[in-house]
């Protein structure tokens, strides 16, 4: 959600994160369940087209996940190679089957939809939203708030990483990683300032919960129950199609 | 109102009344603070918190949540209020600092003003009868402290709200006609009746040197433009001679520390072009010290850039920062004021010729900004120039040679001339003489 402001309510970041958890879950489920291309290939469908109607531009999307494409691209060519059996489609080296490329083809999709569609619930599901439901679902408070304290520093660290970097240029300082001499050092130049900025940020939230009585109370009050929209009725459609899809490729033997 | 050199104790006092001092932080403790009839030390801080709301000096650094709204709703959802009492607060506090127009924001887009008004806010929202403020306007520009402050004076008139304010400037806050008292290494050393105080018995004076800076241009920035999205600049040009001081002034998120950085080579123009020094010229001094701080002791840190030096020139050097006898001490057990200064010094000790500096004298007492004062003179004396940004107007009219205004539109010249059109201007906020002396 962090970055996204101004579509606080497009596509599915208006459904609810009950919804939005199914949907994970369902897509999930789905690549790990069914052995059929076309199904795995459809939910990947499903994942970009939900991307785009949630307001997330399909090419920041695609970017987002870059090394995800180029590891999915990595196993698909790893298995097309080691897998020989079946038809061959090229002779020679490499020799490519069609067994080998299909299990490749399957493996990556798989890999790319369990990775895409887990970064799509991330984008559109507000985490207060969500602890929010996990508080009212009966989990305790505590664990809710380290979903958002955690959520909250991301952001946090990739700045600070980024000044740290900067500040290293500023001063002439280049730690080479040649030599572990080298290596400790480059470590220290700037993994610890890092550290020691997240841990002075979590001293000074921990003094900010106290002194707002968090922890006082074994219960606080749970935000009021979400009403559900049109977007958590599309949400749903998409399940029960998934759904459908899955139990039709294990009926009709689809490749 | 508490005030003091740094390290006195300020914040300390702060934390101890606010009851996290020892149960969070340890620390051996004689004597007794009572807050509304309990002993501190003998009461859970959570149950202080319902009486004293402590707002820490970085307000970004408070923020639990994830949006504005949720971030008020934190404190009185940890009491188990009613929602719809939760809501009323919510709804109360927003407009009691003038953000309802925030309230679906996320925290993280928030400007510094902004973070520091839902920072009150959140802490409003828990109905305490004390509010403790550690130098809340120290990352706020002068249009955002004057509000603060006024926001201040109503919720001590209309609420009834007792302010206990650790404070720097001083002149905006004595229209509140406060108790005044100055700490020194943790003992109280005076204390000013309401009707006694003024400006001047608390404050500094910069004396005004004439300054002739040579004319040979160190820095030249033509035609510029850059933004993030938004732009920031357009067609700003500027130089800086060698031996002169530029101050730069303006609102927060203005693009005073993106100039720095365009200057240092860390970001690139949009369009038109920078002539600097080569970059080992350039010495720049962060806001946040930690950033530039490496090393395992602060002898270590200076090592890094001359490393041949010997351990006597070392400690004549740490002298000179005020920083006596700390070599051996890990840099980042330092308080936020040494740590600046020890960054100034490794600055120093590339002897760069430009000199960027960054809010310097945040945490600084009147000692310490003395010398800062007479480091950034002598860099200039020796041939260098400085951009020097900050919030603190006083300073800067009385140091710099020429003022870059960075707001809306930029103004840029002499300092006497630049102060002048923004007085016509009615930013009054942004006038010396509204601050009073420096500090």
């Amino acid at each position: 959600m962090i970055g996204h402001v101004g579509r606080a309510y497009a596509g599915l970041r208006g459904a609810t994160p009950a919804a939005n958890l199914l949907l994970l879950g369902v897509l999930v489920g789905v690549v790990l369940s069914s052995g059929s291309l076309a199904v795995r290939a459809g939910a990947l469908g499903v994942v970009l087209l939900l991307a785009g109607w949630s307001g997330v531009p399909i090419r920041t999307f695609l970017r987002s996940l870059r090394f995800v494409l180029v590891f999915a691209a990595v196993l698909l060519v790893a298995q097309a190679l080691s897998i020989q059996e079946g038809k061959p489609l090229i002779e020679g080296f490499p020799r490519i089957t069609d067994v080998g490329l299909l299990a490749g083809a399957g493996m990556a999709l798989r890999f790319l939809v369990i990775l895409a569609s887990s970064f799509l619930f991330v984008s559109v599901v507000d985490p207060d939203r969500l602890a929010g439901a996990l508080i009212r679902w009966g989990i305790p408070y505590r664990y809710g708030y380290l979903l958002i304290l955690s959520l909250r520093f991301v952001p946090f660290f990739r700045r600070e990483l980024r000044i740290v970097r900067e500040a290293q240029r500023v001063r002439g300082l280049r730690p080479s990683v040649r030599s572990l001499k080298g290596i400790r050092r480059a470590i220290r130049y700037t993994f610890v300032p890092v550290l020691v900025s997240g841990l002075m940020r979590v001293d000074s939230i921990a003094l900010s919960m106290k002194g707002r009585c968090f922890g006082l109370y074994r219960r606080r009050t749970a935000p009021r129950p979400e009403r559900l929209r049109a977007a958590d009725g599309i949400a749903l459609g998409f399940v029960a199609l998934l759904v459908a899809l899955a139990v039709l490729a294990a009926r009709g033997g689809w490749t | 109102m508490i005030t003091g050199p740094s390290g006195c104790g300020k914040s300390t006092l702060c934390r101890a009344i606010g009851g996290f001092i020892p149960e969070m932080i340890p620390a051996s403790i004689e004597g007794e603070i009572r807050v509304g009839g309990c002993s501190v030390r003998e009461t859970d801080s959570a149950q202080i918190a319902q009486q004293v709301g402590y707002i820490q000096q970085d307000p970004d650094a408070q923020i639990c949540t994830l949006r504005v709204e949720r971030e008020i709703a934190f404190g009185p959802e940890n009491l188990c209020l009613p929602i719809e009492e939760v809501r009323a607060r919510v709804d109360e506090c927003l407009s009691a600092v003038g953000i309802e127009h925030l309230r679906e924001r996320e925290t993280t887009d928030l400007s510094g003003g902004e973070k520091q008004r839902l920072a009150i806010a959140s802490i409003l929202a828990m109905q305490p009868k004390v509010l403790l403020l550690d130098e809340p306007t120290a990352n706020l520009d002068p249009d955002g402290a004057r509000s603060l402050f006024e926001l201040l004076r109503r919720l001590r008139e209309e609420r009834g709200v007792t302010l206990v304010v650790v404070e720097h400037r001083i002149r905006p806050l004595l229209e509140m006609e406060p108790r005044v008292l100055v700490l020194d290494r943790g003992r109280l050393v005076r204390r000013h009746a309401r009707e006694r105080i003024d400006a001047r018995d608390l404050g500094m004076r910069i004396d005004d040197e004439t300054r002739r800076p040579t004319g040979e241009r160190l820095v030249r920035i033509e035609r510029l433009a850059f933004g993030y999205g938004e732009p920031l600049f357009q067609d700003l040009t500027l130089d800086l001679c060698r031996e002169e001081i530029l101050g730069v002034i303006g609102p927060n998120g203005g693009g005073k520390t993106t100039l720095l950085r365009l200057i240092a080579g860390l970001e690139t123009p949009d369009a038109g072009r920078i002539e600097r020094p080569a970059a080992g010229g350039i010495g720049f001094v962060f806001q946040h010290p930690h950033h530039q701080i490496f090393e395992r002791t602060v002898t270590g840190e200076l090592r890094i850039d001359s490393p041949e030096t010997s351990p006597g020139e070392f400690e004549r050097w740490l002298a000179a920062g005020r920083l006596n006898g700390l070599g051996g001490v890990p840099p980042l057990s330092l308080s936020l004021g040494e740590q600046r200064r020890l960054t100034l010094l490794t600055a120093l000790r590339r002897r760069p010729v430009l000199l960027l500096l960054d809010e310097p004298f945040i945490g600084q007492d009147r000692r310490n900004v003395e010398w800062i004062v007479s480091t950034i003179r002598a860099h200039c004396a020796g041939g260098g120039g400085v951009v020097l940004v900050s919030h603190d107007v006083a300073l800067v009219e009385a140091l710099a040679d020429r003022v870059l205004y960075l707001g809306e539109e930029p103004r840029f010249g002499k300092a006497v001339d630049v102060f002048g059109r923004l007085r016509d201007e009615g930013r009054t906020a942004f006038l010396p003489d509204f601050w009073g002396d420096a500090e």
